[in-house]
Formats: structure tokens, C-alpha cells, sequence
């Protein structure tokens, strides 16, 4: 990291996570969770968790068309956190078997890839 | 969970008593001469849902589907009088498919090997050169198949002389509650797509059960596992005619949620609510429409799975989760992907047990499947799907005597 800073004021603890999974589309962020190792899931899971209430008030204090690229790349954040929640709340060593199966669900499209 | 709020909980087991209880012939899942029937008996014939509205915003709107068992591409296009009209992808000089792109906006198709013009209704404008051949214009338009819509579901029928309108094939019930649900107004929709070595009703009656849940969705399906109802059962089912409808039982365990899901679920469920689509009838109905499609109900949005037989083990499927209206504040689209990415984890979990299950099949060392009460919904599949192929089996058979 070259120490810029890509995200809102108040979210310095996950500039560290931008460059790993602030993905613009949701077949990116959903690639990026079955390639992750679990240290990986976890320690963006931990990281990013506590600031998902703080995220979206900060972000829903405009409409989404007037977010500006540090805003969506916290969006983009927040999404992949719903990813890796799955996988670390809920399938949870059982990962690595769902993300085999989940290689045959091809995304056509999404609404929500910021592109 | 509150002990006050719960309720007895009754398995619908009378309601799929008069489905008969008959072990199903395995054959009918793997053997390709049975399929081939089916093939012809049911899928060249019925009404097949294929689209939705909002795919086609404006005249000239365009989108191609590939209808394999059929070896069919097919064109739906908005006109330029809005009406939505159906062809088959094939030039009428030489057969050459016509359009490649699989959606867009066109004035008209012009086939790339002699430039042969075609309008947005099908008629053939211009050729290079037609003098030189021995034919009239009006009698070169491209092939029509049957098109028409359904609480903005859209539908395509192969064989447009013989097919019976679609509200009819539907019937009253279907057609009132489709028009209800949010996927009616919906303006958009995120998709994914699978292919899998599996029969189409194999795969198709993995949805119409509850009964694997518990065991294939111990972690995701938590909440729809209660003390009352520990597998998750549906209250109730309905049959309408080829279709039927079952309504799930509504007393999920909320407690099962993390913190996180309950922040991006409770925005989900805040915005369908400003949208006016809480409460709504539809929204744990599920409703599964002869032969290959379903649309099942939630609270905040609607998915549809459409799967297409590709041969008599393999299948193509298509899932949508439907929205109405763009998402207007990043919470709203969060809770989308959420959605979106949930529904595609738990269907995951069953990819490996359907190719397990044909797997099994394609051995013929099953003579015959069992249905369970509560797998009702399966057995109506067979029996409404086996009835067409006995059905054209004696037309197949009578032509034969009259030649
Ligand atoms: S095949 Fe289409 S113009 Fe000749
Ligand atoms: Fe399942």
C-alpha cells in the first residue's frame, strides 16, 4: 500500500482492505471469497463487520447516484462483507466444499455491479 | 422465539392423498427414448416461460433465447406497435441464423449472408436481387412462434397453430396471483446460470420439496427449522390444473440470524416496505408453472428458476431474483447483492446431491422411485408430465395404424 487514502473519513481500519476486496461487480466479489483462504475471510470478517452499521448510515446519508469513488469503494466493501459473512457465519469450515459447488452458478448479471 | 407466538403446525399430508401413491418408474428420469417423448410431447407443445417484460423496454427491443431441445434460437421482439412478437432465428432464404447478439435494439434483422431484410414484425422488406427468384415477399416471412405475457413473466409456445392462449393454460387462479407479485412491476433483476449433468425433473424437483432441506441446508436453512415444523414443511399446497402452488409456513425462527444478516435483511425488508410490497399474498406462495418453471415467494423479492432439458441427463437452469425500480441508496443495493448471494449459496449446497441422484438413475438399477406424502408436488410433475407422453405415445401410435 502506498498509504493513500481510498475511503471515507471514519473507515481508516479498512483501507488496509480495499486493494484485496473493494471489487466493482458481484462476480468479481464472489470469485474473490472462493479464491480467499480462511485467515484471509476472517480477518476482513473481523475487521469489517463492527463498521457495516456505520457504513450504511454513512453512505445512505445520500442518494446512490451522487456517491463519489470513496463511497463506492466502501459499498463495494460492505458487498463483499455479505459474501464473506456466508462463508465465516454460516457455512464456516464447510467453505471450501461450497465454493467447488458454487463454481457451476454462473453470474450473468447483477443490479448491483457498480460499473 | 417467542412460545406464545407459536402455532400447531399440521403436514398438508390429505391435501396429495388423491396423487395416488404408486412408486414412479425410474426410466422416466434417465432413459432417452423417454425423453425424446417428452421432448415432443410436452416441451414442443407447452407454454414455456422465457423472459420477463422489462427485457424489452421499447420497440425494437430485442432478445435471443437458445431453446435446445428443440434446436431452436429464438427472437422475441417488441414492435413497433408494443406488441410483443415471437420468430424463430432463421433466415427464410437459406436458414441462416439471423441475429447473434443475445439482447438489444434493432430497426429490423438483416441476415448476414445475402442481406436478406426483415422488419420487427417478421415480414421480409427487401433482398438483393429478388426478381432472379421464384417467389412473392409475403410469403418469405420469418416463422412465428406463439408469445404472450403473464404478470410480466414472458412466454413462448413452438407450436402456434395448436397452443391454447395462455391466461386459458394458466387458468383464473394462477393468472390473478402472478399479477400480484412484485415480479409483475419488477424493472430489473440479477441472474445466474448453471448447467448440470442431471434429468430436468430431477433437478426441477429438488424446489418442490421440503424434505431435504434439513439435511442439505443445516446451516443456511436454520431459520425454516422449527420445533413445531423441523423440516420445514410448507402449510399447504394447491393444484391447479398442470401447475401447482404450495405456501410456505411462515414462522421462521428469527433468532437464527447473525447480527450482520439481521442489519442487511432489515434494510431488505424496510425497503420493500416503503415500495409497498410488504404485506403482499404472494409473498411465501410458491408457485410452480407446467412444465419447467417456478417463481418462489419472499417478503422482499421474488426468484424464478427456469430449467431447460438439455438431453435426457443433462439440464440448463436460470435463476433471477426480480426488483422493482433501481435501488435508490446503497443500503438498498447491499441488501440486494445479500439476496442475490444467499439464494446462490443455498441452491450450491444442492448441486452435489442432484448429480449424486443421476448419477444413481443412469445405473437403471432402480426400477422404480417413491414419493412421499410431502413430496407431492414431484409426483404431480410425474403424473401431469407422464399423461402427455402416454398421450402422444397413442396419437404417435394411431398415425402409425392409419398409414
Ligand atoms: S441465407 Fe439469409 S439471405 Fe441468404
Ligand atoms: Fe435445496
Amino acid at each position: 500500500m502506498n498509504g493513500e487514502v481510498c475511503l471515507p473519513a471514519g473507515f481508516a481500519a479498512l483501507e488496509g482492505f480495499v486493494a484485496g476486496w473493494a471489487s466493482p461487480t458481484t462476480a468479481a466479489r464472489a470469485a474473490r471469497r472462493s479464491a480467499s483462504t480462511p485467515a484471509e475471510r476472517e480477518a476482513f470478517f473481523a475487521a469489517a463487520a463492527p463498521l457495516l452499521e456505520a457504513a450504511m448510515a454513512h453512505l445512505d446519508s445520500r442518494p446512490l447516484a451522487e456517491l463519489d469513488a470513496a463511497d463506492k469503494r466502501l459499498l463495494a466493501l460492505m458487498m463483499a462483507l455479505g459474501h464473506v459473512q456466508m462463508a465465516v457465519e454460516v457455512h464456516r469450515e464447510m467453505e471450501p466444499q461450497h465454493a467447488a459447488l458454487r463454481e457451476a452458478m454462473v453470474i450473468t448479471r447483477s443490479v448491483s455491479d457498480l460499473v | 422465539m417467542n412460545v406464545e407466538a407459536r402455532m400447531a403446525f399440521r403436514p398438508p399430508v390429505d391435501q396429495t392423498a388423491w396423487l395416488g401413491s404408486d412408486p414412479i418408474p425410474a426410466k422416466a428420469y434417465y432413459d432417452p427414448e423417454y425423453y425424446e417423448a417428452e421432448r415432443k410431447a410436452i416441451f414442443c407443445r407447452s407454454w414455456l416461460q422465457i423472459g420477463h417484460v422489462c427485457e424489452l423496454p421499447e420497440p425494437g427491443s430485442f432478445i435471443r433465447r437458445e431453446l435446445e431441445f428443440a434446436d431452436a434460437s429464438i427472437l422475441i421482439v417488441r414492435g413497433k406497435d408494443d406488441v410483443l412478437r415471437g420468430f424463430h432465428n432463421v433466415c427464410t432464404h437459406r436458414a441462416t441464423q439471423l441475429v447473434r447478439d443475445a439482447e438489444g435494439r434493432a430497426n429490423g434483422f438483416v441476415c448476414p449472408y445475402h442481406m436478406w431484410n426483415f422488419g420487427l414484425d417478421g415480414r421480409l422488406r427487401s433482398a438483393p436481387d429478388f426478381e432472379n427468384f421464384f417467389l412473392a415477399k409475403e410469403d418469405c416471412a420469418l416463422k412465428q412462434v406463439a408469445v404472450d405475457s403473464c404478470g410480466g413473466l414472458i412466454f413462448v409456445n413452438l407450436s402456434p397453430a395448436s397452443a391454447p392462449p395462455l391466461k386459458e393454460f394458466l387458468g383464473e387462479y394462477l393468472v390473478d396471483r402472478l399479477a400480484r407479485t412484485p415480479c409483475a412491476r419488477a424493472t430489473e433483476f440479477s441472474e445466474y446460470v448453471y448447467e448440470l449433468d442431471a434429468n430436468w425433473k430431477l433437478d426441477y424437483d429438488n424446489f418442490q420439496e421440503s424434505y431435504h432441506l434439513k439435511f442439505i441446508h443445516p446451516r443456511s436453512g436454520a431459520a425454516t427449522f422449527t420445533p413445531e415444523n423441523p423440516f420445514g414443511y410448507p402449510e399447504s399446497f394447491g393444484f391447479h390444473g398442470p401447475h401447482r402452488t404450495q405456501m410456505f409456513w411462515p414462522h421462521v425462527d428469527v433468532d437464527a440470524a447473525t447480527p450482520t444478516q439481521k442489519l442487511i435483511f432489515g434494510a431488505g425488508a424496510r425497503f420493500a416496505m416503503e415500495k409497498g410490497l410488504m404485506p403482499n399474498p404472494t409473498n411465501r406462495e410458491y408457485y410452480a408453472l407446467f412444465p419447467n418453471f417456478f417463481l418462489f415467494g419472499s417478503p422482499t423479492q421474488h426468484f424464478s428458476h427456469t430449467v431447460y432439458p438439455l438431453s435426457a441427463r443433462r439440464s440448463r437452469g436460470v435463476i433471477r431474483i426480480y426488483w422493482v425500480g433501481p435501488a435508490q441508496s446503497a443500503s438498498e443495493m447491499l441488501a440486494r447483492e445479500y439476496s442475490f448471494l444467499v439464494v446462490r449459496d443455498v441452491h450450491s449446497e444442492d448441486v452435489g446431491v442432484i448429480r449424486a441422484g443421476q448419477r444413481g438413475l443412469n445405473s437403471g438399477v432402480l426400477e422404480h422411485l417413491h414419493f412421499q406424502a410431502m413430496e407431492g408436488l414431484c409426483r404431480h410433475l410425474f403424473n401431469v408430465s407422464n399423461a402427455m407422453v402416454e398421450e402422444y405415445r397413442r396419437e404417435a401410435a394411431g398415425t402409425g395404424d392409419a398409414a
